[in-house]
C-alpha cells in the first residue's frame, strides 16, 4: 500500500531562509533518512516556508486567493514522503524514524488508490 | 430446540468464526456478514434436518462457502482488482465438516485494539467481534444509545478496512506498545463486567468472555508477564464475585466479604497464573495489582485479620513504577488501616482533586475516612458527591446506608 507521510512542525525553529545550523543538520539528517529508506520512498520533499504559501479557497462555487497556509496554526506542514509498505504498521514504523524536531507530528495517510 | 442449539453454538464458536474468517480474508465486515449469513441458513436448515453433528464446524464451513461467495460477486462485477480477490479464494482448499476451525482469535484481538483504532471504539469492537456480543448488549454496557454505538463500530472498522491495519499479530519487538493497547482494552471491557456487583446487569454475561480472552491471551503469549497478571486479576476478582452483595443487593466492602463464599476453584486457577507472572517480572504494575488481589484472596475467614500491611507494602511498590492518583488513593484506603485515619486522610488531601472530581471512589473513601475522624458535616458533603456519581444499585444501596448512619 502507498502512504503519504506528511510532517507538521514549527517551521519557526528553522529560521526564515532555512540556513540556521538546526535547518542544516535537519537537512542532513532528512539526506540520510531517504538513502535509507531506499526504494520503499517513492518520493518526498521538504516544503518551504508557510509564509510563502498562498491558498485558493472555494466557497460556494467562488474562488479567491488568499495569502497564507490553509490552517493558520503553530505547527506546518513542513515536507513529505510518499512510501510504499506492506501495510500501516510498516508506514508507521516507517513514520516514527522521520527526522523531526522535539516537538512535531507525522500524519501517516493512505492512498485513496494503491498504485 | 432449534434456536437454542444455535443459541449454544452462538455463543461458544462466533468469537472463533469470525476471527477465523477474518484473518482468513482481512476483512472484517465480510467476516461478519457472512457468520451473519451462516446464521440464517442454519436456522432453516437445522430446523428442517435437525442440527448437525457439530454445529460449530456447520456454522464455519456455512460462513466460509458464503464469503466466498460474496467474493466471487464482486469478482465478476469487477468492483475489486480481479487477480488479488483469485488469490484470496483459490489459494485454500474449501473447509469441509472435519476442518478444524483456526484459533485466530489473538489475530483479531490485536486488530481491534490497534492504536490506530479510535480508544473508545476499541473494547466495543473486540467486543462485538471477538466475544460476540449484540450491538444492543455492548450500548447497554457502555451506558450509550445503540446507534451511536453501531457508528462507533462502523467508524473503527472502515478505519481498519481503509488505513491498511495488518492482520498479524505483532513481533515482540512492538509488545510494549501494542500490548498494553490490547490489554487496557481488556481492563475497560472488564471494568464494565466487574462494576455490576450484583452481576444482574447486561454486562454479566461477558465476564465468562474476559475469563476465556485472557486465558487466550496468556496461553498465545506465555513469555509476557502481564499477560498471565491480567489472566489472574481477572480470575481473582471474578473468584469474588459471590460474595460482593448481601441479600438485599447491598454492595460489601472487600474487607467485609465473606471468604469462604469465594469460588476457591478459580482463585487455585488465579494463583497458578500470577505464579508464573511474578516469576517472569514480579515489580511490572499489572503483576503487582494481580499480587494485591492475590493477598486478599489469600484470606480464609473473616476471623483472619484483613491483609492490609501485606496491602500497604504491595501498594508501596507499585507507587515506585506507576506514581498517578488512583495508585495513591488506593494505597491510602490501605495507610489508613495500618497507621490511623488521620494518616489516610492527610494522603487524600494532598491528592489534586480535580481529576479525580469525577471519580466515585475517590469522594466515597474520603467520605468513610472523614466520617471516621469524627468530621461528620465534610463526611456527608463526600457522601452526597460519591451518590452524585454512583453508577450501580449496589454502591448506590452502599453509600445510602453509609450516609444514613451519619445522622443516627
Amino acid at each position: 500500500m502507498q502512504y503519504m507521510l506528511l510532517i507538521y512542525e514549527d517551521e519557526r525553529i528553522y529560521g526564515p531562509d532555512r540556513e540556521s545550523p538546526v535547518a542544516r543538520e535537519r537537512r542532513a539528517q532528512h539526506i540520510a533518512y531517504s538513502r535509507e529508506l531506499g526504494a520503499t520512498r517513492l518520493a518526498g520533499s521538504g516544503l518551504k516556508d508557510s509564509t510563502a504559501a498562498t491558498t485558493i479557497r472555494t466557497a460556494a462555487g467562488k474562488q479567491t486567493i488568499h495569502d497564507g497556509p490553509f490552517a493558520e496554526s503553530r505547527e506546518q506542514l513542513a515536507g513529505y514522503y510518499l512510501i510504499d509498505v506492506p501495510d500501516l504498521d510498516a508506514a508507521l514504523a516507517v513514520a516514527k524514524k522521520v527526522p523531526l524536531s522535539q516537538n512535531g507530528a507525522v500524519e501517516v495517510r493512505p492512498l485513496l488508490v494503491a498504485g | 430446540m432449534t434456536s437454542a442449539a444455535l443459541g449454544l453454538a452462538f455463543r461458544d464458536a462466533s468469537g472463533r468464526i469470525v476471527a477465523a474468517l477474518a484473518s482468513r480474508f482481512r476483512d472484517l465486515d465480510l467476516a461478519e456478514d457472512s457468520f451473519a449469513d451462516a446464521c440464517a441458513r442454519a436456522l432453516e436448515a437445522w430446523s428442517r434436518e435437525g442440527p448437525p453433528r457439530d454445529a460449530a464446524a456447520w456454522l464455519y464451513q456455512t460462513a466460509y462457502r458464503c464469503a466466498v461467495d460474496t467474493l466471487r460477486r464482486r469478482r465478476t462485477e469487477h468492483r475489486f482488482a480481479p487477480e488479488l480477490q483469485r488469490n484470496v479464494i483459490e489459494e485454500q482448499p474449501m473447509p469441509d465438516e472435519w476442518t478444524p476451525i483456526p484459533d485466530e482469535r489473538l489475530r483479531l484481538i490485536f486488530v481491534c485494539c490497534h492504536p490506530a483504532v479510535a480508544p473508545d471504539a476499541r473494547a466495543a469492537l473486540t467486543l462485538r467481534l471477538v466475544c460476540g456480543l449484540s450491538t444492543r448488549e455492548i450500548a447497554r454496557a457502555f451506558l450509550l444509545s445503540e446507534p451511536t454505538l453501531a457508528q462507533r463500530l462502523i467508524r473503527a472498522k472502515r478505519k481498519i478496512a481503509e488505513a491498511g491495519v495488518s492482520f498479524e499479530v505483532p513481533g515482540p519487538e512492538a509488545w510494549p506498545e501494542r500490548l498494553d493497547a490490547v490489554l487496557s482494552t481488556i481492563e475497560i471491557a472488564y471494568g464494565r463486567a466487574h462494576e455490576d456487583a450484583a452481576g444482574s446487569g447486561p454486562h454479566f454475561n461477558y465476564a465468562a468472555e474476559m475469563l476465556d480472552i485472557t486465558r487466550v491471551l496468556a496461553e498465545l503469549l506465555p513469555h509476557e508477564a502481564q499477560t498471565s497478571a491480567m489472566a489472574a486479576i481477572v480470575r481473582f476478582a471474578e473468584a469474588r464475585r459471590p460474595a460482593r452483595v448481601d441479600e438485599h443487593g447491598m454492595m460489601i466492602p472487600l474487607a467485609a466479604q465473606d471468604p469462604s463464599a469465594w469460588i476457591e476453584s478459580l482463585i487455585i486457577d488465579a494463583r497458578r497464573y500470577l505464579d508464573r507472572a511474578v516469576s517472569l517480572q514480579a515489580h511490572e504494575p499489572r503483576v503487582l495489582h494481580a499480587r494485591i488481589h492475590a493477598a486478599w484472596c489469600a484470606r480464609r475467614s473473616l476471623a483472619e485479620p484483613a491483609p492490609w500491611s501485606e496491602i500497604l507494602a504491595l501498594y508501596d511498590e507499585l507507587l515506585k513504577v506507576r506514581d498517578d492518583s488512583i495508585v495513591r488513593l488506593n494505597r491510602a484506603v490501605a495507610l489508613a488501616e495500618v497507621q490511623g485515619v488521620d494518616a489516610g486522610l492527610g494522603e487524600i488531601e494532598a491528592l489534586a482533586a480535580q481529576p479525580l472530581d469525577d471519580f466515585l471512589p475517590y469522594h466515597a473513601v474520603r467520605a468513610d475516612l472523614l466520617c471516621r475522624a469524627g468530621r461528620r458535616d465534610e463526611a456527608r458533603i463526600a457522601y452526597d458527591a460519591a451518590l452524585s456519581l454512583v453508577a450501580t444499585a449496589a454502591e448506590r444501596l452502599w453509600l445510602e446506608r453509609q450516609r444514613a448512619a451519619l445522622t443516627e
